[in-house]
């Protein structure tokens, strides 16, 4: 019953969207109002059916139906309901099915958001949308299947990986990475669509910033909770290995970094239309190849779910989106004419420019690294990996390039900057720079990556600080309001200005505390045995016990680690090592003392409770916590940015309603 | 028309492409061993449920196909029915199980429940498992006329790829 409803549900979405993308292209040539209608209506309903498609896999997930394919490949009946519940996308073809979800509530969203408004665009773009999601519905339809009818069902099944189960972090990563990678089919959209109009207006940039920033929100909240979960569960300490997996979502964070600063020149100068949409472009594009890293089994990474007939399609759409995206941009991009010049001198224009060409360069230089393997494999046969210090070595010089553009940047005025200008805007941010520095060279940094850090991190700070507050001091000076009075006022009228400021101070925060944690931590491997101590640091370590815990879904072998810190006791700590039913290796579960200067963190090798010994790997990472702090602050500085325009969105939406009636047709 | 983007892009482009589809036909399972070309370590295993030890030269010159397995593992659970069929189709070849890290009772109560067209063989201290490298189950081994291996497999083997991998090992095409 469900696998033929689900099959069929995916083929009506698969028509609906192959129908609104040849409706919309053909609106977008010949615009009329009814072709632009159909388009929207087969918008709706590709995410309806999606929509409905979800709730079917839903309902057999949770009825344990295991006549449907994917439930008897991942579900179990001795698993929580939970569990049931996010199994949706703890496996390969249910994850494709998500993604058609997040896909349909994005493409609805997008198309009612717009539905009366740029007219001359929206037939394209919401034709492209839909050719995307026509071939998500193909995947779904053909090569996945999700909804495929088992013969004989068995009576139960093995239940999802034991990873998912293993840690709430794995449950809520990929809902933030699909909303991320989805998301970006927007902007690539509107950029197609300015691209085949031939125009990138004022107007039209506003949407495609807001629906660039929006992915990029869940993308970098994604991308530091991958990090997290690594952290927190892999046990080696580290919260990112450079695996092409994780490579696979920084790259289109770092393309559509770039295309959020150029944006802004657009918006405000209305250069660098082509190279703007280019980026947003080659984000998606980005996209496309991580999920066709994630899913073919080219790469071999710990994220690889398995081999399928899946990968080639991928790659077969990816290669298509690829040539035609450059046949499309060779041709159209001049048509994007610049209305002003770029300012070479020393400027913001000139900061604008130097931050897009060093994001280029490390998305670059990220994706070589990732690809090399596979190249040096298909050449000489022979297989190896690019090591962290491949990454490492050029992303800090990288990195630290970036603190210095996004402290220089911001301080320099538009236009040419005078030489008095110049001495005023950066004197007492250097200042401060140095005073970090000496303060990090009290604290024992001798590193000399990590004290330029330092330096260009507090110089960073400064600026970002002064630039948050300047329009609060005007209004204090100008309209003689209380600092609380003028600090509302001020947030309310240049809110997405502050907000950029907001989403900086997280980034040099991110990028200071990465520097320290990866240079300044210390660790030692121990073995112990019961009521044996050791120190590392100002931490002293005793192993009490090893104690056996047993749950429905797994038998775990803990230790009991008594910690004490200058000799003041802290507590217990329990790192211990879970054996799940269906998984032949036990999953070790570290355990992490957080605080605001340093983590302690405890991770199991081996572990006998019959003999009584444990052991251990013990690190002191410092400043890791504040990683994950800077990510929220950068998160909640994009979603301060979106809040105007939503409001704006909503008046506009009111006050265009009388031109739009007036003439229907747009400019043409 | 840009003829700058379009060469910009192509260069990028073309060569991603071109690695992309050059690694799609690889399998991640099938694992480069250092031991692949290398003669078979030498072993001499009692086989479960008692008789006379198998040892490779008591192989007589046939391909053979070496399967580390246990009870405990899902994938081997999955994969015996391939194996067992794949050893009654190819006479030819020479199957053998091996028992990493598990009891012989439980390994005699799995193939009396499940039946099996070949031995499978007792490796009490690993020490078979750790001259061929074993690092998990299932690992498979194929092994050539000569007494040289051919081809390691992890992970679960199904019949398509058993055949594949036992041509090779016969030194012909699929």
């Amino acid at each position: 019953m469900i696998p033929t409803l689900g099959r069929t549900l995916i083929l009506l979405a698969l028509f609906a969207a192959s129908g609104g993308a040849f409706v919309g292209f053909a609106t977008g040539v010949r615009p009329t109002e009814i072709g632009w209608l159909w388009t929207r209506r087969l918008a709706y309903t590709f995410a309806a059916l999606m929509g409905l498609a979800n709730l079917a896999m839903e309902y057999a997930l949770l009825t344990h139906d295991f006549s449907v394919s994917y439930v008897a490949h991942v579900g179990s009946r001795s698993v929580p309901i939970w569990v049931s519940m996010v199994s949706l996308w703890s496996s390969l073809e249910g994850s494709i099915l998500f993604w058609g979800l997040v896909m349909g509530v994005y493409v609805a969203a997008a198309t009612w958001q717009n539905r009366d408004k740029h007219s001359e665009y929206m037939p394209y773009a919401a034709a492209v949308w839909l050719l995307c999601g026509a071939f998500f519905s193909f995947l779904l339809a053909g090569p996945a299947q999700p909804f495929a009818t088992v013969p004989s069902p068995p009576m139960d099944g093995p239940g999802p990986n034991a990873l998912l189960q293993n840690h709430y972090l794995m449950v809520i990563h990929p809902p933030f990475l699909y909303s991320g990678y989805v998301g970006m089919t927007i902007p690539f959209g509107l950029a197609c669509a300015a691209l085949l109009v031939g125009r990138l207006g004022h107007d039209f940039i506003r949407p495609l910033r807001n629906f660039l920033l929006l992915p990029w929100i869940f993308l970098t909240v994604a991308i530091v909770l991958g990090g997290w979960w690594a952290y927190e569960v892999l046990g080696w300490g580290g919260y990112w290995a450079w695996d092409p997996v994780e490579n696979a979502s920084f790259l289109p964070w770092l393309t559509a970094t770039a295309a959020l600063h150029s944006a802004l020149l657009v918006e405000r100068k209305g250069i660098l239309k082509g190279w703007t949409a280019t980026l947003v472009i080659g984000t998606y594009l980005l996209t496309i190849l991580g999920t066709f890293m994630t899913r073919s089994g080219v790469f071999n990474s710990v994220h690889s779910f398995t081999q399928s007939a899946i990968g080639p399609t991928i790659l077969v759409f990816l290669a298509a989106a690829l040539i035609l995206s450059v046949v499309l941009l060779t041709l159209r991009i001049d048509s994007l004419a610049p209305e002003g010049t770029l300012e070479t001198g020393p400027s913001r224009d000139a900061a604008f420019l130097v931050q897009n060409l060093l994001f280029v360069l490390f998305t670059f230089t990220v994706l070589l690294g990732t690809v090399f393997p596979l190249v040096v494999e298909a050449a000489r046969g022979v297989q190896m990996s690019v090591g962290r210090p491949y990454f490492d070595k050029l992303s800090v010089p990288i990195g630290v390039a970036l603190l210095f553009v996004m402290g220089v940047g911001p301080a320099l005025p538009w236009g040419r900057a005078t030489s008095q200008q110049l001495r005023s805007a950066l004197l007492k941010p250097l200042l401060t720079g140095a005073a970090v520095a000496v303060l990090g060279f009290v604290l024992d940094v001798r590193n000399g990556w990590t004290m330029l850090a330092l330096f260009l991190g507090g110089f960073a700070a400064h600026v970002t600080v002064s630039e948050f507050l300047l329009p609060v001091r005007q209004r204090m000076r100008s309209h003689g309001e209380g600092f609380l009075e003028a600090f509302g006022q001020a947030q309310r009228r240049g809110q997405r200005r502050s907000a950029a400021y907001v989403v900086h101070a997280g980034a040099l925060l991110a990028i200071v505390a990465i520097g320290v944690s990866s240079t300044m931590g210390t660790s030692k491997e121990i073995q112990l045995r019961a009521g044996e101590s050791t120190s590392l640091g100002a931490y002293t370590l005793t192993f009490v016990t090893a104690e056996r815990v047993s749950e429905p879904h797994r038998e775990s072998i803990r230790a009991r680690m008594d910690v004490t810190k200058n000799g003041r006791p802290l507590g217990s700590l329990y790192p211990s090592m879970n054996q799940y039913e269906n998984q032949r290796e036990p999953i070790g579960t570290p355990a992490v003392r957080t605080s605001l200067t340093e983590d302690l963190y405890l991770s199991i090798h081996n572990i006998d409770p019959d003999s009584g010994t444990v052991g251990l790997l013990v690190l002191v990472n410092p400043m890791v916590g504040w990683i994950w702090i800077a990510t929220a602050v950068m998160a909640l500085g994009g979603l301060l940015a979106l809040v105007p325009s939503w409001r704006g969105a909503r008046a506009s939406v009111t006050a265009t309603v009388p031109v739009a009636a007036a003439n229907p047709e747009g400019s043409h | 028309m840009n003829p700058w983007v379009l060469a910009v892009g192509l260069a990028v482009v073309v060569p991603l492409v071109a690695v992309l589809v050059l690694n799609l036909g690889r399998d991640p399972r099938s694992v480069r061993s250092p031991l692949i070309g290398r003669p078979a370590p030498p072993f001499s295993l009692t086989p479960v449920g008692g008789g006379a030890p198998v040892s490779l030269e008591s192989l007589g010159g046939r391909p053979a196909v070496i399967n580390f397995w246990a009870t405990w593992c899902v994938p081997c659970f999955e994969e015996h029915a391939a194996l067992t069929a794949a050893a009654r189709t190819f006479r030819e070849v020479q199957f053998l199980g091996i028992v990493y890290e598990d009891e012989e009772a439980a390994t005699r109560a799995f193939l009396a429940e499940r039946g099996s067209s070949y031995p499978s063989l007792l490796d009490p201290e690993g020490r078979m498992a750790i001259a061929y490298g074993v690092f998990g189950v299932p690992e498979t081994f194929f092994i050539d006329g000569t007494g040289r291996i051919v081809e390691k497999y992890v992970g679960s083997l199904d019949r398509g790829t058993i055949a594949t991998l036992i041509a090779r090992a016969k030194g012909g095409a699929p």
